[in-house]
């Protein structure tokens, strides 16, 4: 019979610890996260060789352009972090999980932190290669910059941020629907097609309220000049922040009332 | 210790659980028996945190599952459902858990030993059959040496000698002083492992009893009687106040009368007799007429089923 009682008991770094563990045992991580990093760094490279100064695209700001994929690679990171809350639900993971944690709440924590870190870590280090890369196809155009020319690093973190904060958004999806395809469903029509469509409305209440959705304010956070008719950077920072707290407090809310 | 206050469990109209009181004991095997349907896997779920229930309340180990520091320490579980994901292999399934309370990789080691999934413990569970995912279930279970295990349906799907290991493993838990919880729809199961029994049917309590105690309030013993002079004994027989007797097609059926006084009464009438049977009522027709009224779908009755 257990005498260790006090030695093997639940703490936060514990949970943290086995989050990460859940996080690296599964070969879907591996698989997006490594599809993300290539659609960047590819796309990245593709801009870079294929750009020609006369051409037209020479009035997008160098950190978008570079940094393109980062859409593609933004919706298979969404993906892992749908998998990461939705998939234990999927498969029936999430009893085992919170039979071990029972208090709950620290398991949704320690997903999104372990999440969100490693996702920033990713993007951030792929954008800076993929930015650094496409540049040397591009020093003697009229799209040459450096990581010190005024608002490029800046962008390039932005970039990176965006793209990690939009992911949690689909993490908190995931985590209250229970559901992977729903989610995705969600996350698709919900934060990347809606503004769009709201975008088309002749109102202009419409028009100041879509720079502050996710994808819009992401898409601020990434430009080294800012772009014309959206939030600025400091704005769209606060936006998409207060989008991804609200997108984990509401499962946070459910998981504390409802069955698994 | 487990114990149960008033457990109530309604999904909308619907009641699966109403009024479960219980309590079961460390050291000896509790069954928790019912037909399907029957709200065994709710009242499991319930006693683990998973589902809250609508009313009443319940404690493992002196306080609700939620409330103990080190849950895996106290209480280890098996579910009925599959509570794992199938891409992991088992020792990062075990080592996931593992980590939560800080219980080190040579536990995990050691479980995965216990339940023979050494061999492939570094293989994902996707291609686990029905019995090696029960066993890595009940590896689970005992990960953090807890005091008490709640086991639900934990023979499903295991072939004869793991069925047998299983059975053992619970006596033996039991034996080390541990409160020993295990559902079953099968009576026969609960037979050669269980104590004591905890019966439910749709949702209430239907007894809190003993193996043998059950079987001795199913009726009793009786005795079967095949002779050529039918009324002649069964005239003497009933005579006697306390005899009943019930006449079947080609023997009698008589409660209230040993046998030897059977075989007396018709020797002393030189009435010849082709068969003198004392009766047992089996445990699995002793559960049926308990559960008789609750079954919830009558047309497939267990055992016949499984």
């Amino acid at each position: 019979m257990t005498t260790t009682t006090a030695l093997h008991r639940i703490t936060p770094a514990r949970v943290l610890r086995s989050e990460w563990h859940k996080l690296w045992t599964l070969r879907s991580t591996w698989i997006t996260v490594l599809s993300a990093a290539t659609l960047v760094l590819g796309v990245g490279i593709l801009m870079g060789a294929t750009y020609t100064s006369d051409g037209g695209d020479s009035d997008v700001d160098t950190v978008i352009l570079t940094l393109y994929g980062s859409q593609l690679g933004g919706v298979c990171l969404a993906v892992l972090g749908i998998l990461v809350t939705a998939g234990e639900y999927a498969t029936g993971m999430i009893r085992s999980s919170l039979t071990a944690v029972p208090t709950r709440l620290p398991v949704l924590w320690a997903k999104a932190a372990v999440f969100t870190s490693t996702v920033f870590v990713i993007s951030l280090t792929t954008a800076l290669i993929t930015f650094l890369t496409a540049q040397l196809f591009l020093n003697d155009t009229d799209q040459a910059a450096s990581l010190t020319d005024p608002g490029v690093l800046g962008a390039v973190a932005g970039n990176a941020t965006g793209v990690t904060l939009l992911a949690v958004v689909a993490l908190g999806l995931g985590a209250a629907l229970r559901s992977v395809p729903g989610a995705i469903g969600a996350f698709i029509g919900g934060v990347m097609v809606l503004p769009e469509v709201l975008g088309m409305l002749p109102y202009d209440a419409v028009d100041t309220a879509i720079k502050y959705f996710p994808t819009q304010a992401a898409g601020a956070l990434g430009s080294a000049d800012p772009l014309p008719n959206a939030a600025t950077p400091g704005a769209a920072l606060l936006a998409l922040m207060l989008w991804a707290a609200a997108a984990l407090l509401v499962p946070a809310l459910l998981l504390k009332r409802r069955d698994v | 210790m487990i114990r149960a206050y008033e457990l109530t469990k309604k999904y909308g109209d619907k009641t699966v659980v109403q009024d479960l009181d219980f309590t079961v004991h460390p050291g000896s095997v509790t069954g928790f028996l019912g037909p399907n349907g029957a709200g065994k896997s709710t009242t499991l779920r319930m006693l683990l945190g998973l589902d809250a229930p609508t009313g009443g309340r319940s404690t493992v180990g002196g306080r609700a599952y939620a409330g103990h520091p080190a849950p895996l320490t106290e209480v280890g579980a098996l579910l009925e459902a599959r509570s794992v994901h199938p891409g992991r292999s088992a020792f990062n399934h075990l080592m996931a858990l593992a980590h939560t309370h800080g219980i080190p990789r040579r536990r995990v080691e050691h479980v995965l030993d216990l339940t023979g999934l050494t061999d492939v413990a570094h293989r994902r569970i996707k291609g686990f059959s029905l019995g090696m995912g029960q066993r890595l279930g009940i590896a689970a279970a005992l990960l953090g040496d807890p005091a008490t295990v709640i086991l639900d349906e934990p023979v499903n799907g295991l072939d004869p000698e793991g069925v047998l290991w299983i059975r053992n493993l619970l006596k033996s838990l039991a034996a080390e002083g541990r409160t020993v919880f295990v559902s079953s729809h099968l009576m026969s199961e609960m037979a050669l492992t269980a104590d004591h029994l905890v019966v439910i049917g749709r949702g209430r309590l239907l007894a809190d009893t003993t193996v043998a105690a059950l079987v001795r309030d199913a009726g009793g013993r009786s005795v079967r009687v095949v002779t050529p002079e039918a009324d002649r004994l069964l005239g003497l027989l009933t005579a006697e106040p306390h005899v009943r007797v019930t006449r079947t097609v080609d023997s009698l059926q008589v409660t209230g009368a040993e046998a030897a006084d059977i075989g007396r009464t018709a020797a002393a009438h030189a009435i010849p007799l082709v068969e003198l049977t004392p009766q047992t009522p089996s445990l699995e027709q002793a559960f049926m007429d308990l559960t008789h009224d609750s079954v919830e779908y009558s047309a497939t009755l267990e055992g016949a089923a499984a």
